[in-house]
Formats: C-alpha cells, sequence, structure tokens
C-alpha cells in the first residue's frame, strides 16, 4: 500500500462514484428476476457471485426457467458477454508485468462501467502502483454495490405479490441496456434483424433459433456499417 | 426450470465465460491484439443477443405470433421511457405499471 497506489485508488474511485450509483437498480432487478425465475436465496446468491454479470445474468435467466439445453444457455452467455472480448484486449497492456493473481483478478472484476471510465486514465499512466490504485479501488467498489444490492432484491423478492408477473423486469432490463445501443443505424439494424430473425425461426430443433438469428443480426450490423461507409464515401 | 447440481453446473458454465470473455487478453499477460475485423463484428453482438432475447417474449403471445399484447405495450412505454429521460428507475415503475394496468385493472 505505497502511496502511488494510494493516489491512484483516490483518482478512480472519485471518477467512477457517480456512475457506479447507476448500479443499484441494476442489482436489484437482477435479484428480484433471480427469485422470481425460480432459484432460491442461496441459489441467487451463487450465480451473483459465479457470474458478476448482469446481461448474462438477466439473459440467461429465462433460458433457465424454461429448461433450455445446457449448451444453449451457456452459449447466450458468451455471446451476451463477447463485448468483455473488446474490453479485455484495449486495456491488456494497462496490465502486462502485474502478477498472474491480479491478472485473475482483473478477469473477473473488469465490468463496463469501470472499462468506460477508467481505461483511458489506465492506459496512459506508467505507474503500475497507481494503475493499480485506480483499477481495484473502484472495481471492488462495484462488485460490492453489485452484491449488496443484488442480496436486497433478492431478499425484497419474498415480500412481493407473486403474481405480478415479475420476470417481466429481466426483459424491461434487458431493453433497456439495447436502446443506448441502438443509437447507432448499423446497431439498430443488428437489433432488429437479430429480433425478427429470432422469432420467425423459433420453429428450429433444439433451439437453434435462438443461435441463428443472433448471428444474423451480428451479420446484419457488420453488413449495415460497411454499407454506411461505402456510401459516405461515395 | 433447472434444478438441483445441474443448476449449479450451469451457474458455474455461465460463470466461466465472465471470466473467459474479460480475461480473454489480460489474463495471459503479453501484448496481443485484436484483428480490427474481430473487433467491428464483436461490437454487433451485445445488441443481436439482447434483442433475439426480448423479441420473443414481447412479439410471441403463447407461442404465437401476436405483436398486439400487454407486454409490448408495457415494452414500448419502457423504451420511451429510456429515451426520453435519464432516471434509471423509470423505466421499471412505467413498464411494470403499465403491465399490471392492462392485466389486472383492465383484465387484458
Amino acid at each position: 500500500m505505497n502511496d502511488s497506489f494510494r493516489r491512484g485508488a483516490k483518482e478512480g474511485f472519485g471518477a467512477l462514484f457517480p456512475l457506479s450509483l447507476g448500479l443499484i437498480p441494476w442489482a436489484m432487478v437482477t435479484g428480484v428476476a433471480m427469485r422470481s425465475t425460480g432459484l432460491s436465496v442461496v441459489e441467487s446468491m451463487g450465480m451473483n457471485l459465479l457470474v458478476f454479470a448482469g446481461t448474462a445474468q438477466l439473459g440467461t435467466l429465462p433460458l433457465i426457467g424454461s429448461g433450455a439445453p445446457l449448451w444453449l444457455i451457456v452459449l447466450t452467455a458468451l455471446v451476451l458477454n463477447l463485448r468483455f472480448v473488446i474490453f479485455s484486449a484495449a486495456l491488456a497492456p494497462a496490465f502486462v508485468g502485474q502478477p498472474l493473481r491480479r491478472r485473475l483478478l482483473t478477469g473477473y472484476l473488469l465490468v463496463d462501467g469501470v472499462f468506460a471510465v477508467l481505461s483511458e486514465r489506465l492506459l496512459k499512466a506508467t505507474d503500475p502502483h497507481w494503475r493499480w490504485g485506480c483499477f481495484i479501488a473502484p472495481a471492488a467498489w462495484c462488485w460490492v454495490l453489485w452484491q449488496v444490492f443484488a442480496f436486497v432484491g433478492v431478499i425484497g423478492a419474498g415480500a412481493l405479490p407473486s403474481d405480478w408477473s415479475l420476470e417481466f423486469m429481466a426483459t424491461i432490463a434487458l431493453l433497456v441496456m439495447l436502446v443506448p445501443m441502438a443509437a447507432s443505424r448499423p446497431m439498430l439494424v443488428a437489433a432488429l434483424v437479430g429480433g425478427i430473425a429470432t422469432v420467425m425461426l423459433r420453429g428450429m430443433p433444439l433451439k437453434l433459433g435462438l443461435v441463428a438469428g443472433i448471428a444474423l443480426g451480428i451479420a446484419a450490423g457488420f453488413v449495415a456499417e460497411r454499407w454506411q461507409d461505402d456510401r459516405r464515401r461515395a | 426450470m433447472i434444478e438441483g447440481v445441474w443448476l449449479w453446473i450451469t451457474l458455474a458454465l455461465i460463470g466461466s465465460t465472465t471470466i473467459l470473455t474479460r480475461g480473454s487478453f489480460i489474463i495471459p499477460g503479453e501484448r496481443a491484439k485484436l484483428p480490427p475485423v474481430a473487433q467491428r463484428v464483436l461490437r454487433y453482438a451485445p445488441a443481436a443477443a439482447l434483442a433475439a432475447l426480448v423479441a420473443p417474449d414481447i412479439l410471441l403471445d403463447a407461442g404465437h405470433f401476436d405483436p398486439f399484447n400487454t407486454k409490448m405495450a408495457a415494452a414500448l412505454a419502457v423504451i420511451a421511457a429510456t429515451a426520453y429521460w435519464r432516471n434509471p428507475w423509470l423505466p421499471f415503475f412505467i413498464g411494470m405499471g403499465v403491465l399490471l394496468v392492462l392485466r389486472k385493472g383492465l383484465g387484458w
């Protein structure tokens, strides 16, 4: 705990604190959604600790609830988490030279908000102590917030009436994440094609329609981006 | 609903996708780079996947295509609330509110 670690921690924490409060409704909704899918209190908190990724948790809950095949659930989680590969690749230079246990911990704690707010600071910094402080303090804070408020949701869900269709909260949460993403034209195309294709292909065996729908959505977004680029150049 | 040991196996495997993706380039600790084409393609994965998960819930009613249902009405209210206001709680109140008023109040 040297001085530059502490200064980095202060900087990172200060930068992320306001945004981190936005995690509170998510965590609570995720807690409620896990319970209304049918997970027990222990199973819900187990999921929250093991997965620690709101999108993957909310996205796989309907599949867990309907008893979908294991491979489909894992593949869906993987697709929902694919954006982290981009984050990981972008941030990797900031963690070269850190011990393995710190890099493993980073692989668990690197959430969207931490990447969005801190990646520039982390990549610019040259002092590894400062850098580690700037990452780990806000990342650990987000973890604590997420676990505490998911627990509030998990406990609170029992007090809510059971005939309120609370599982719809998961769908609302997924929509709230989707709306700002779909602000660019190619992203909107990816979402529309992904959604409509999945509905149209729902008759495919083994629930392959979901995988095919997502693949078509990604392809459509990529094609739309190329098309947009070509038109701009023309 | 998946239960018991299988549920825990499922949860552990979902969790492994978190570490595999977040740690993909950080854990090896080398200066590897992601090809630009892969980066561009990967950007569309979350939007396509989120829409693919949401669409069947709001476009289907008991397995049949029916876009005029209570969940669709609630979803449109959620989209409007997300697009026009920044309050993080509002979409949940509005979405659940519309759904419950239509179902309980109006008996749809």
